[in-house]
């Protein structure tokens, strides 16, 4: 995907398989857009894809990724699938990270070096801070980790803004991000706070204490709250 | 007052310390005025917006300043005299303030006030429903070393909401004295007076700022000499107060200034945030910790009609309706039954049957014909500018402000905003912007002061130019609605579309073409509450008197004028002269001249002439509806051309008056075209 950053990594183990994810990765975008029922591709076909490197087809071949039919059709093996999966979604949540909380227009190639460098655990508290996101911000579904599947019924998110909060509810302030930041503060709303959403439309309208405040969207999209469980 | 000027005002007063001399203020009564009188203490009252500074005020001095439920009421400071066992002192009435890092211009006035003043006794006004967000501004009068003085305002509601406050507790807390009131009912009034007057003493409050502390003292270290203390202008440079930037380049020299740049960016990198967060943050900690032992809520039921009122004034869909219902509501009120009911008694009966009669045989008697002419001729000063303020425009402008503060004090107005905030963002404004508007409906003198409010100057000056545009005041508007009862409802639509559309394409326009963002919407939002009867009825008297004041003296001027043109004959060539736009472009008669004449000095007299005309028959429907259109965009009345004056200055001025009258003018040509054009009836 990024050949030049992986042309400038020191440690030849840590590249080979950081090339490794990254075409497991394209393989994965490949038979997402065939459609689910294409699980396999035949060589010609990706020789004219981004894939078109037949050098990492050989690679990921005998490591075992993938399998290659005699008729020339490619497909991936269980281990191959998981990993595969497992590198999207990163990329995935990463994407939705940079857009969404830090509101970042260029994140691509960032992205495609955080994939690389969180653990599970990280990448699990990411998702969970997300709101376990169904999808990434080019719309593609994210693949759903153990951490999402815990909640299949209910997606809860930990933190979300208070634009995807409910009405009516109690929340209590986990932090800010809006130019709005010190108003908010001189009327008591600080991370920390306990607020109630009392409702949306036409503007936002906000209890903290016992003042009461209105907002428009903007300003509500930068405000970030946990359930509060009474 | 421009904010240049404030700027020197804070800017003064610190400089005035630094040469040793101590603040004196701008106020008349400075203290230490001397000649024998002993001097003058002065108190400010000083608090959170909307927690009833006004009223509490009132009380004190006996003067009334306006009192209303919603922040921002008083964005100009009022101040008075008042005794106090034996002793005199000066009370000055703020604008509200959540903070006393200034983010808008009201909250600057009152921050200056503290800054270059420095009051004896600061008496801090708080709502005891809010004690966390009320001690947040007593640890900043603290850290600037006033002496101060608690009052909890508005215990009854707190009592409502099952909050206890234990205020000997808190005072002992803080160290100073602690009084509770509930102002409407004049309840702890005598404790509030008593302890004025034994006096304030500084909170004894330390907010210990961690991380920040270190900072704080590099900071203070390189300050310039100033009257309050060095460690809360260290706060309030950490936290990034523009408003110190002249004091400081003034004081400071490159280096000196490069250094407090240094500190500010290193204490941030520290902190990990923005310096002015985490010091609200530590303040509010503090403040939740001290309320947190003198404070016990016991939920209680709310009184059902507020709750019901609460919800249905903003909600998504039936907050329209209700919106329409107010509106039928104050047509009825101000159109039906002050422009039709009192201003047939008034004009038809007392001066048309009584009074003009009446002069009209005194002057006969007394047999000058000049004063005759003068006093009851044709442009007479009873015949026209007495019957034209009194009888068409009192009454309608006495019905608006009943109405109107009605609706100011029972809350709804911030509400609208929930409702409008859409509307405005077309306009490049936030939903805060309705406030003046709908003040400008009032008086758009008052409206252009109101837009203090409104955070950045982008803002203020959209507003202003809208307000000269397209906002009749009351007595223009109760003018116009007598005037529109007369035509159909096809009349009115088409007169309500004008102005909407108007007042929306200029926003349009203006929000791109003036650099800027506009700002965002943050209006706090004051409960419902039922108006007191006794503010409605004071409220609307001071607004009548005001109104006579203001508006009689220009009626007489501005008949003066149209009387000495009529003698001189030029009244005549004036009419000829502007024949081609009157009665060619707009297809009024040549006599609706003076209409717009008397308009130059204020809108509603314009109006009030037309009025005239359309009730003696010599207006058509379509001519009616041309010219009211037409005097609705006209130019903004001589007061409110002087405010702008003084708040946005003369160049601003002139411009918008230069767009204003061609507009204006166009517009109602351009109507008077298209209604003949598609023959519309009306």
């Amino acid at each position: 995907m990024d050949k030049d950053l992986l042309k400038t990594r020191a440690a030849p183990e840590t590249e080979k398989r950081q090339f490794e994810d990254e075409a497991l990765e394209s393989l994965w975008e490949l038979f997402e857009k065939e459609g689910p029922s294409a699980e396999n591709v035949s060589l010609e076909e990706l020789k004219n894809s981004s894939l078109g490197n037949i050098s990492a087809l050989e690679g990921m071949h005998r490591d075992g990724l993938i399998e290659i039919s005699p008729g020339g059709r490619v497909k991936f093996t269980e281990a191959g699938r998981l990993r595969a999966r497992d590198i999207t979604r990163r990329h995935r949540l990463a994407e939705r990270l940079f857009a969404d909380i830090l509101a970042l227009n260029e994140y691509e190639e960032d992205a495609c070096r955080f994939e690389h460098a969180i653990s599970p655990e990280v990448e699990e508290a990411i998702c969970t801070f997300l709101g376990h996101p169904p999808t990434c911000p080019h719309n593609r579904p994210i693949p759903r980790g153990k951490c999402c599947k815990l909640y299949t019924k209910k997606v809860t998110p930990l933190v979300a803004s208070l634009a995807d909060s409910q009405v009516g509810e109690d929340y209590k302030v986990v932090f800010l991000r809006t130019p709005m930041i010190d108003r908010l503060a001189s009327i008591g709303l600080v991370a920390g706070s306990m607020i109630r959403l009392v409702q949306k439309r036409p503007s936002y309208v906000i209890k903290v204490d016992e003042t009461t405040i209105a907002v428009e969207e903007e300003v509500a999209k930068g405000v970030f709250v946990k359930k509060h469980e009474s | 007052m421009q904010v240049e000027d404030r700027e020197k005002m804070a800017f003064n007063g610190l400089l005035k310390a630094k040469a040793g001399e101590g603040a004196k203020g701008s106020g008349e009564g400075a203290k230490g005025s001397g000649e024998g009188q002993q001097p003058l203490k002065r108190i400010a009252l000083v608090g959170n917006p909307n927690v009833g500074k006004s009223v509490i005020f009132g009380l004190l001095t006996g003067k009334y300043a306006t009192v209303s439920n919603y922040p921002g009421t008083t964005v100009e400071v009022t101040q008075s005299n008042m005794t106090l066992g034996g002793k005199r002192y000066l009370v000055v009435d703020t604008p509200g303030v959540n903070n006393l890092l200034p983010m808008s211009e009201d909250e600057q006035v009152t921050r200056d006030i503290l800054l270059a003043q420095r009051p004896d006794i600061t008496v801090q006004v708080g709502d005891a429903k809010n004690l966390r967000r009320t001690l947040s501004i007593t640890i900043q009068l603290a850290e600037m070393g006033l002496p101060a003085v608690l009052d909890l305002n508005m215990e009854d509601e707190a009592m409502d909401s099952g909050i206890r406050i234990e205020k000997e507790a808190l005072s002992r807390a803080l160290g100073i004295q602690v009084v509770g009131t509930v102002a409407p009912q004049r309840k702890g009034l005598k404790e509030l007076s008593a302890a004025i007057a034994r006096g304030g003493s500084v909170p004894a409050l330390h907010v210990d700022y961690g991380k920040a502390e270190e900072y704080i003292g590099k900071v203070a270290s390189f300050l310039p000499p100033a009257n309050i203390s060095a460690r809360s202008i260290a706060l309030m440079v950490l936290s990034g107060d523009k408003s110190l930037a002249p004091w400081l380049k003034a004081n400071l020299d490159d280096a000196g200034l490069e250094n407090i740049e240094a500190l500010r960016y290193e204490c941030s990198v520290r902190l990990g945030t923005p310096a002015s967060l985490y010091i609200n943050e530590m303040r509010l900690k503090k403040a939740g910790e001290i309320a947190a032992a003198v404070f016990s809520k016991v939920p209680q039921r709310e009184n059902a009609l507020i709750a019901f009122l609460s919800k249905a004034t903003i909600h998504p869909v039936w907050g329209f309706p209700f919106l329409l219902v107010v509106l039928a509501g104050l047509y009825e009120f101000v159109g039906v039954l002050g422009a039709g009911v009192f201003v047939n008694f008034l004009e038809r009966v007392i001066f048309g049957e009584y009074l003009n009669p009446m002069f009209a045989k005194v002057f006969e008697l007394i047999h000058i014909p000049f004063l005759a002419e003068l006093f009851v001729g044709r442009y007479g000063i009873i015949t026209m500018a007495l019957t034209y303020s009194i009888a068409i425009v009192l009454p309608i402008t006495t019905t608006f402000f009943i109405a109107f503060s009605i609706l100011e004090d029972s809350g709804y107005l911030p509400r609208l905003a929930i409702m409008t905030n859409k509307f405005f963002n077309m306009m490049g404004l936030s939903g805060k912007a309705v406030l003046p508007m709908v003040l400008g409906l009032g008086c758009g003198t008052m409206a252009v002061m109101t837009t203090r409010i409104l955070e950045g100057k982008r803002d203020r000056l959209i507003a202003i130019f809208l307000l000269s545009l397209a906002i009749p005041c009351s007595a223009q508007l109760g003018v116009i609605l007598g005037m529109l009862g007369s035509l159909s409802m096809t009349a009115m639509a088409i007169w309500l579309i004008c102005v909407l559309g108007v007042l929306l394409l200029a926003g349009w326009l203006a929000a791109r073409v003036l650099p800027g963002k506009r700002s965002e919407f943050f209006l706090e939002i004051p409960p419902i509450r039922k108006p007191s009867l006794q503010n409605v009825a004071l409220k609307t008297l001071n607004r009548a008197v005001w109104y006579l004041k203001e508006a009689v003296p220009l009626f007489i001027l501005g008949t003066l004028v149209l009387f000495t043109l009529d003698k001189l004959n030029m009244l005549t060539l004036i009419e000829k002269a502007a024949s081609p736009v009157v009665v060619g472009f707009l297809g009024l008669p040549p006599k609706a001249t003076e209409a717009f004449i008397i308009g130059f000095l204020r809108r509603d007299y314009g109006a009030a002439g037309l009025f005239a005309m359309s009730r003696q028959g010599l207006l058509t429907h379509v001519q009616s509806l041309v010219s009211i259109v037409t005097i609705t965009l006209f130019l903004p009345c001589l007061a409110s051309f002087f405010i702008i004056i003084k708040e946005k200055g003369m160049r601003v001025a002139l411009a918008m008056l230069a767009i204003i009258t061609p507009f204006a003018l166009a517009f109602g040509g351009f109507l008077n075209w298209a209604l003949r054009y598609f023959n519309v009836p009306v």
